[in-house]
């Protein structure tokens, strides 16, 4: 790399880097358990109309 | 034959732009061949350019590299008129940044990351946001931090922070801070409420601790070895995807609507007939460029726009820039650019040897400029003499349809209200004298219900 990343900031990054991980994670597993559900939902709609 | 290279283009050490006989390419230096060779290969550069996320361009003969070692050259799309961050609205700034965050996401899917990511980098392309440096991409090294995240942070987050928060004229900053905005400065701007928003107080406040914590220390090896996996790369993408994604900002009723309070006592006679001319003149001229001096938010750029001619919409209000950038697409809006500009005080020459980034006027001739309500801004507001006006209209176009305001329009009268009228000159007669000095007065024609006279110049 040619641009100067900074030490601090490398380092602020590897410090943030695992409580950011942690939520991405419970928001994607969030995001397809609502899908899951949203896609039943949806069947369950069709199959009554 | 004539080369040269470009000013701004000189930290890199994969490549560099010149231009050969008035084509604009990009060196691509062996030491980033296996880089650009991913690119190209792993199905990135497909996917950003069919996303409209990255400028298109189509392999040139190497033979015309300018310097060793070469490996290959490139010709990328030419963008129709290189703008600046601190010409941008705050949706521009705000689109730019999503792009940025967008396009790392994707290049982590194809094991890739931005190495940089300056605003300059970005550019605006048919209204919309893209990245022109192609050699910004490396392959992706495992668990490795995001190198870019210091220079996201000060070029995009801070600035669209301190808009938000604090004032929308805080932008200007990013003149004077090429390499993005200080985070300790910008904490200290920043309003104590910012602290709230979760995002900005991890990716600035703590972030600027961290700077200012190791300036003066010996880099502490053992943290900087420590690991980060994809997955936190992509949380810590989502987090200032997040933390982008709040901020707002609205300008104010008197903002948007000052200018229509302006006109508010001209009937619709006067902006139809107007309207009308502008169309009929640019279709007798039929020019390549427009650029809309003071185009509040765009109404007569848009004339242009239709007749597919690529127009630059300039005005100093940050707020009319933004209701223009925001305005609903309709025909042409892909050929409108709006920027923030005070044609007083236009861009300047910044960075190295004043060179780096290049002043407005270096970056483009208007073949047609239009001036409408604005002259008597210059004049009576900026005490500027008609000879002036005249002879800059002269040096920045070829042909000029320009809006005489006389002295007895309530306009102008507004504008000479609390001052005394040291305007003996500002007349009719004078402004046809004065821009008979430069300009070939091809037509003119007095708008109905107003005093105006709209003109057309050669």
């Amino acid at each position: 790399m040619y641009i100067d990343p900074g030490t601090g900031s490398l380092i602020f990054q590897i410090l943030l880097a695992g409580a950011v991980g942690f939520i991405y994670v419970l928001k994607m597993h969030w995001l397809k358990v609502k899908s899951f559900f949203n896609g039943k939902f949806a069947r369950l709609r069709r199959t009554n109309d | 034959m004539t080369e040269q290279g470009v000013a701004g283009s000189f930290r890199d050490p994969s490549g560099f732009l010149f231009i050969k006989d008035g084509v604009l390419y990009r060196q691509v230096n062996s030491v980033y061949r296996d880089h650009y060779d991913h690119l190209m290969n792993s199905g990135l550069y497909d996917n950003l350019v069919k996303l409209s996320l990255l400028v298109r361009h189509i392999e040139a003969s190497a033979s015309i590299s300018i310097s060793q070692p070469a490996y290959k050259v490139i010709k990328p799309d030419p963008i129709k008129f290189i703008s600046y961050p601190y010409e941008w609205c705050f949706s521009q700034m705000k689109d730019a940044a999503l792009a940025v965050l967008e396009i790392e996401k994707v290049s982590l899917g194809y094991d890739m990351t931005l190495k940089d990511c300056p605003a300059y980098n970005m550019q605006f392309s048919k209204g919309k946001a893209l990245l022109i440096d192609t050699l910004s991409f490396e392959i992706y090294a495992e668990n490795k931090p995001w190198s870019a995240y210091r220079q996201f942070c000060q070029h995009f987050l801070a600035p669209l922070a301190l808009m938000s928060y604090r004032d929308i004229c805080l932008n200007q900053m990013s003149r004077v801070y090429l390499d993005g905005i200080p985070l300790d400065l910008a904490a200290k701007l920043l309003p104590s409420k910012a602290r709230f928003n979760l995002n900005l107080f991890m990716h600035i406040y703590m972030h600027a601790a961290s700077q200012d914590k190791y300036t003066d220390r010996a880099p502490d090896k053992k943290a900087l070895s420590r690991r980060i996996s994809k997955t936190s790369l992509l949380g810590l993408i989502d987090s200032l995807e997040h933390g982008v994604r709040t901020l707002k900002w609205r300008p104010g009723e008197d903002d948007w609507y000052r200018y229509y309070s302006d006109v508010s006592s001209c009937p619709d006679e006067y902006q139809d007939q107007k309207k009308q001319l502008v169309s009929d003149w640019l279709d007798k001229i039929k020019p390549g460029s427009v650029w809309d001096l003071g185009a509040n938010t765009g109404k007569f750029s848009r004339i242009a726009c239709e007749k597919g001619i690529f127009t630059l919409s300039l005005d100093s209000d940050p707020a009319c820039v933004e209701g223009n950038y925001l305005m609903d697409s309709g025909p042409g809006k892909e050929l409108m650019l709006p920027l923030v500009i005070d044609l007083t005080n236009p861009s300047p020459g910044i960075g190295w040897d004043n060179t780096e980034r290049t002043t407005l006027w270096q970056r483009g001739h208007a073949e047609t400029v239009l001036a409408l309500a604005l002259v008597h801004h210059l004049a009576i507001t900026n005490n500027l003499p008609l000879d002036r006006i005249a002879s800059f209209f002269r040096k920045i176009c070829n042909s000029l349809i320009i809006e005489f305001v006389p002295k007895n329009d309530p306009n102008t009268q507004k504008l000479l209200s609390s001052r005394a009228d040291i305007f003996p000159d500002y007349t009719r007669e004078m402004f046809e004298e004065q821009f008979s000095k430069f300009f070939k007065i091809i037509s003119s024609s007095p708008i109905k219900h107003s005093g105006r006279i709209l003109y057309l110049m050669k």
